[in-house]
């Protein structure tokens, strides 16, 4: 993340209106296209409303479409969607492939996407269905029976062993060696 | 060679320059814009905050097509009539009727017609409809909580907030603008009122099922409705499935006599555990306790089945009295 990000709006990807659950509903509501009818910059923008505007009309009969000539002024997109957000797009010196890709773009989002940044890739409204944590969870069966206060449970989980510990325990190292050493002896003088 | 350019190109710029002194300089931006602006500027803030402005007051609009895109986004087949008129609110009606009868029009042709009628049709479809719905989803759920969630479900609002979002906002004829939520909400009603005149009330069914009944999905239903005294509830379930007595009982506790305090209670029926719930006090816990009782007597737990968003009532299932 760069610092251009910082004051993007940022939120989690989300269908409004639980849209999709009962049926899907197209958000894109009603879209205008701004064009000059001679400027060479909307060269593109004229060619697509000659040739595909018809065809894109049909196929989405819910989407209402209005064409705004206008003179000497840079030809521009502008979608209306259903949740109330309006994305303005200049369409300058675009062919008319680029705007029908671009018009697919609006007709499959609900809001200007690359204004978003997104916090997550998904969302839900219900994290947990185990309910919270308590004191009381994956308890382990000794500690129901436990009369406090309780010697063995307060001691702290990780005492290091002291200096005195581990002399002794290396005292009865060696006279545990010493023993074998002895009984080795023994056991050859008796196989003489 | 190089040299040569260099010069020439010098003289040329010494030409250019000796052309600007005896002609006006050149500006890119012009010299007006900046006082034009801010004095524009200085108007608008004179002026002070204004109202939004009517979408269909706007040049690019045709209220004709925006109405058959709405039918046409929502999968449904409207009388266009029919849905001209659940647009068209009551005062709005009627201060149409006043300005045609100051312009002299004839008492005949004055009639303006408004949705009120159709709001009570599609008030009525939506409220059958919606305690159908629950009815066959949460068969276990007593008629209190029927209640509670049919008037969350039909509060205004949630209908307002589905209104708004299926484009409602912009085509409602009201005298003001925004509308405000309870003609959002109104509007609704008439559109299913306009749905089941023009296309049979079982379209209009599947529309309050796609569109109001889905508010409910991962939704919390404590949230929308808690028993208001737990316990008691319990009690009186208890003895009518003649389950014994439900007695609370302390399974645990943490924190005696300190801030942190927890205790866990269980509540026990004829030694059966019916439900656990922490808390921190005693009588907070029992009845933490006593609604995760009736969470499962009712089936209402976070982990329950799913609504099913895809079913097909009956008509028969559904009263319509």
């Amino acid at each position: 993340m760069s610092n251009s990000h910082l004051f993007l709006k940022s939120g989690f990807p989300r269908a409004p209106l639980q849209n999709g659950v009962g049926r899907y509903v197209c958000q894109l509501q009603r879209i205008t296209l701004k064009f000059c009818k001679n400027n060479g910059s909307s060269r593109g923008m004229r060619d697509f409303i000659e040739n595909h505007l018809l065809d894109f009309a049909k196929e989405n009969p819910g989407i209402v479409v209005y064409v705004k000539p206008r003179r000497h002024r840079t030809p521009v997109l502008v979608a209306e969607y259903l949740n109330g957000e309006r994305e303005w797009m200049s369409c300058r010196n675009n062919t008319q492939e680029e705007i029908s890709k671009w018009i697919d773009l609006l007709k499959t989002q609900n809001g200007n996407s690359s204004s978003l940044r997104l916090r997550k890739m998904w969302h839900t409204e219900v994290p947990s269905i185990q309910g919270p944590w308590t004191p009381f969870l994956l308890r382990s069966p000794e500690a129901t029976g436990q009369t406090y206060p309780n010697a063995e449970a307060s001691k702290p989980l990780d005492t290091p062993q002291t200096a005195t510990e581990k002399l002794i325990e290396l005292f009865r190292q060696q006279q545990l060696e010493a023993g074998e050493e002895a009984h080795d002896a023994l056991n050859k003088k008796r196989a003489e | 060679m190089s040299f040569l350019c260099s010069a020439a190109g010098l003289l040329a710029r010494v030409k250019l320059l000796e052309g600007s002194t005896t002609e006006q300089t050149r500006r890119n931006i012009k010299r007006w814009v900046s006082p034009t602006l801010r004095e524009l500027a200085h108007r608008q803030k004179k002026l002070g905050p204004q109202k939004p402005e009517r979408r269909a007051g706007f040049v690019e609009w045709n209220q004709r097509s925006e109405l058959f895109a709405f039918s046409q986004r929502l999968g449904e087949s409207f009388k266009v009539s029919q849905l001209q008129r659940a647009f068209t609110e009551k005062s709005f009606a009627q201060r149409e009727e006043d300005r045609r009868r100051q312009l002299g029009i004839e008492e005949s042709d004055l009639q303006m017609p408004h949705n009120s009628d159709l709001v009570e049709k599609g008030q009525h479809i939506a409220h059958a409809y919606v305690e159908a719905f629950l009815q066959h989803q949460l068969p276990k759920v007593p008629n209190d909580g029927h209640h509670a969630i049919t008037s969350f479900l039909l509060s205004t609002e949630t209908l307002a907030h589905v209104s708004s979002h299926l484009g409602t906002k912009d085509l409602i004829q009201s005298t003001v603008y925004p509308p405000s939520a309870e003609s959002l909400a109104k509007s609704l009603y008439a559109v299913i009122g306009a749905l089941a005149s023009s296309s049979g009330i079982e379209k209009a069914f599947l529309f309050v099922r796609d569109f109001i009944c889905t508010q409910l999905n991962q939704r919390d239903l404590l949230e929308v409705w808690t028993p208001q005294d737990p316990i008691q509830l319990l009690e009186n379930i208890c003895q009518e499935r003649k389950l014994g007595e439900a007695e609370p009982r302390l399974l645990a506790d943490c924190g005696k006599n300190t801030v942190l305090g927890a205790y866990q209670v269980g509540i026990y029926a004829n030694r059966q555990l019916l439900g656990k719930g922490f808390g921190e006090d005693l009588k907070t816990a029992t009845e933490t306790a006593a609604i995760d009782a009736l969470q499962s007597f009712f089936d209402t737990r976070d982990n329950r089945r799913p609504f099913d968003f895809s079913i097909h009532l009956k008509p028969k299932s559904v009263r319509l009295d």
